[in-house]
């Protein structure tokens, strides 16, 4: 991408934004008595200045990409290959499996496949010492935290740690 | 309390096993995360936070900082052998460090870091201890109107931080400050974007997002590219830093250290553009100076100064005002709000015994990085080849432990990896993350600060410039915005 297209994008971005937030998010999400005194003591009184920036902000963003270079492309080290989006959408799935494995199957062995699976997706060399880490850290993570730090690490309905 | 009493007090807090290991632990751990490139200091100091809970908060506040001070050394390990800054601080070291590791002088040359940096850590943390006291002796005459204005002068921290676009910077800044709006309003107990779950009531938990913002998106960076960040490590090579060297470069190491006093004493300058201009002064002051840029061991010296020169110092807002020097400090401001204290001018009243206890800490912490540094120097190849795609599953199963550690909440986990992915987009588009949190930290100071003056004065904005310390501030805020928008004409000039 080169600086031009970004700057567009995030200017873009915040505008529309900045209309979601006006016309949607804070009339919606944000409550305010009816008996307030003053505009500015309003709990709806700073969201709605920050909205006025966000706007300012993308304009300037959207303003600023007419001058920007079109030819420059940004290094980001973001060769792709075949397998890079793939990957992304596999550790989104593993992070939201996570959020709902955690509860029920304990944090200590959820973390076990997470790091078993991440290792692998992020395709290792190492796939022994891999699995060795993935069965020590959560434990020495688990042993600090539950005995050390007396957190109630969740233990899960199948298999509880002492 | 007198100053012998506090000093007592301090002593007694820090004088314990505990406290000592604690500091050396934390300057093993961050000499080990700063010296592994993609870890950075920041990363190491936000990865630590978790372990700090269960401690006293004097010993998790001396590992956190051991943790920061280490780190910002051991960045200048992989810049000098392998041309990747372990921190951005280290950026300057790369331009003369390097070159001495291509000439079989890479020994020579971590050696004067380490001596430089302990030098200029050393000058730092005396400047801490002779200018904290006497800024918050200035602020306990602060009003809400005072703390307006001043944070408002804080955040344009965000200018500093903002790295090739200050637009990018600032709509970072505003996002962080809209996410600081989550949670219930303060003076009338009302719901802002809170979605009727009780978990949003106390607004997002800020470990959370600090570790969702820093540590993720290098794990899903990773994920995009496993093979970006393969390097080729270099030998240390048999010449040493000797005396004479030393003694060569001493002008340019305390220069580095002043220098790196004076802007880390600023909110939002931070450490790289210290170890520039340190560099660029003692190239400008050098008879070496056609030297500097091929591999003067001056040029390492200095660059190292200015950069731990800033690491003391960037607590002085810190501590006097409450003000985030850095981004670094912003999050130490988190391992004393989980112990309860507040950072500021009350605290050298209310927890004088803490601060002298940081203090005296703070001092010994020089003498442990220099013992720590002068092995780390050896050991750097297990350091460096720590498998990275073994590492990444480490820091993510750890940033999990970490943030339900906090509130023993699964919901946290949830905002992190939330803010894991939208600091991996902000990392794609190029916009910083570090204004993010230092506006996530400073706009709840800000607005209430604002709302509680309004109160005050019956909503007459008058009340926002009473004195001469909201005077002060108000012209500070004017004349960085000038420089910033003198500084951008310029650029376009160009």
């Amino acid at each position: 991408m080169s600086p031009k297209v970004i700057q567009f994008r995030l200017g873009m971005g915040a505008c529309l934004a900045a209309l979601f937030l006006a016309f949607v998010a804070i009339p919606m999400w944000v409550s305010s008595p009816s008996n307030v005194s003053n505009i500015v003591l309003s709990p709806t009184f700073w969201p709605y200045i920050l909205t006025v920036l966000t706007g300012l902000i993308g304009l300037g963003l959207v303003f600023a990409s007419r001058h920007s270079d079109t030819q420059i492309a940004i290094e980001d080290g973001n060769q792709l290959d075949d397998l890079s989006w793939f990957r992304l959408a596999a550790l989104a799935v593993i992070m939201i499996v996570t959020m709902f494995a955690l509860p029920r199957v304990g944090m200590v062995w959820a973390t076990m496949v997470v790091f078993v699976l991440t290792a692998f997706l992020l395709r290792t060399r190492h796939p022994i010492t891999a699995l060795v880490c993935a069965v020590t850290i959560p434990l020495v993570l688990y042993a600090f935290f539950a005995h050390v730090a007396g957190v109630a690490i969740p233990q899960g309905n199948f298999v509880r740690l002492p | 309390m007198s100053f012998t009493d506090s000093l007592m007090a301090g002593l007694s807090l820090v004088a314990t096993f505990e406290a000592f290991f604690a500091l050396f632990a934390g300057i093993c751990i961050g000499v080990v995360g700063g010296a592994i490139p993609g870890l950075s200091a920041t990363m190491a100091v936000a990865l630590t936070l978790p372990f700090t809970f269960s401690l006293q908060p004097i010993t998790g506040i001396l590992l956190l900082l051991g943790v920061y001070k280490g780190g910002i050394f051991g960045g200048s390990i992989p810049a000098i052998l392998i041309k990747t800054p372990g921190t951005p601080a280290s950026s300057a070291t790369i331009l003369d460090g390097h070159p001495m590791a291509e000439r079989g002088e890479a020994g020579r040359a971590l050696g004067m870091a380490l001596w430089a940096s302990c030098t200029a850590d050393l000058v730092s943390n005396l400047a801490l201890i002779l200018f904290a006291g006497w800024l918050a002796s200035f602020a306990l005459s602060f009003g809400p109107p005072e703390f307006f204005a001043l944070i408002l002068f804080s955040l344009t921290i965000i200018a500093g931080v903002s790295g090739d676009s200050l637009l990018r910077g600032a709509l970072s800044a505003i996002v962080g400050l809209l996410l600081a709006t989550v949670g219930l309003d303060l003076v009338y107990g009302t719901n802002r974007f809170t979605f009727g779950d009780p978990n949003m009531m106390g607004g997002l938990n800020f470990i959370a997002v600090l570790i969702g913002l820093f540590a993720i998106p290098e794990v899903i960076a990773m994920a995009w590219n496993p093979t970006a960040h393969l390097g080729k490590a270099r030998t240390l090579g048999q010449s040493k830093v000797t005396f004479a060297d030393y003694r060569r470069s001493f002008k340019s190491i305390i220069r580095g250290s002043l220098i790196g006093v004076f802007l880390g004493s600023i909110p939002g300058i931070g450490a790289a553009p210290s170890a520039f201009l340190s560099y660029s002064e003692a190239r400008r002051k050098s008879p070496n100076k056609e030297n500097f840029g091929k591999g003067e061991i001056e040029g390492v010296a200095a660059s190292e100064a200015g950069n731990n020169g800033v690491a003391g110092a960037t607590l002085i807002p810190l501590l006097a005002l409450g003000v985030p020097g850095d981004v670094i400090t912003a999050i130490i401001i988190g391992a004393f709000m989980v112990h309860g204290l507040q950072p500021g001018p009350m605290m050298f009243l209310l927890n004088a015994d803490i601060i002298y206890g940081l203090f005296i800490g703070l001092i010994v912490s020089s003498v442990f990085l220099f013992l720590v540094g002068s092995v780390a120097i050896r050991g750097f190849r297990f350091v460096a080849d720590v498998p990275k795609r073994i590492l990444m599953p480490a820091v993510l199963v750890l940033c999990i432990y970490g943030v339900f550690a906090v509130n023993n909440n699964i919901f946290d986990v949830g905002v992190m990896f939330a803010m894991g992915w939208v600091g991996y987009l902000m990392l794609r588009y190029q916009v910083p993350a570090a204004p993010f949190l230092i506006a996530f930290i400073l706009g709840p100071l800000l607005e209430d600060n604002f709302r509680q003056s309004m109160l005050m004065s019956g909503s007459d904005p008058m009340i926002l410039l009473r004195g001469p310390i909201t005077w002060f501030f108000w012209a500070l805020t004017s004349i960085t915005i000038f420089a910033i928008v003198r500084n951008i004409s310029r650029k376009a000039a160009i």
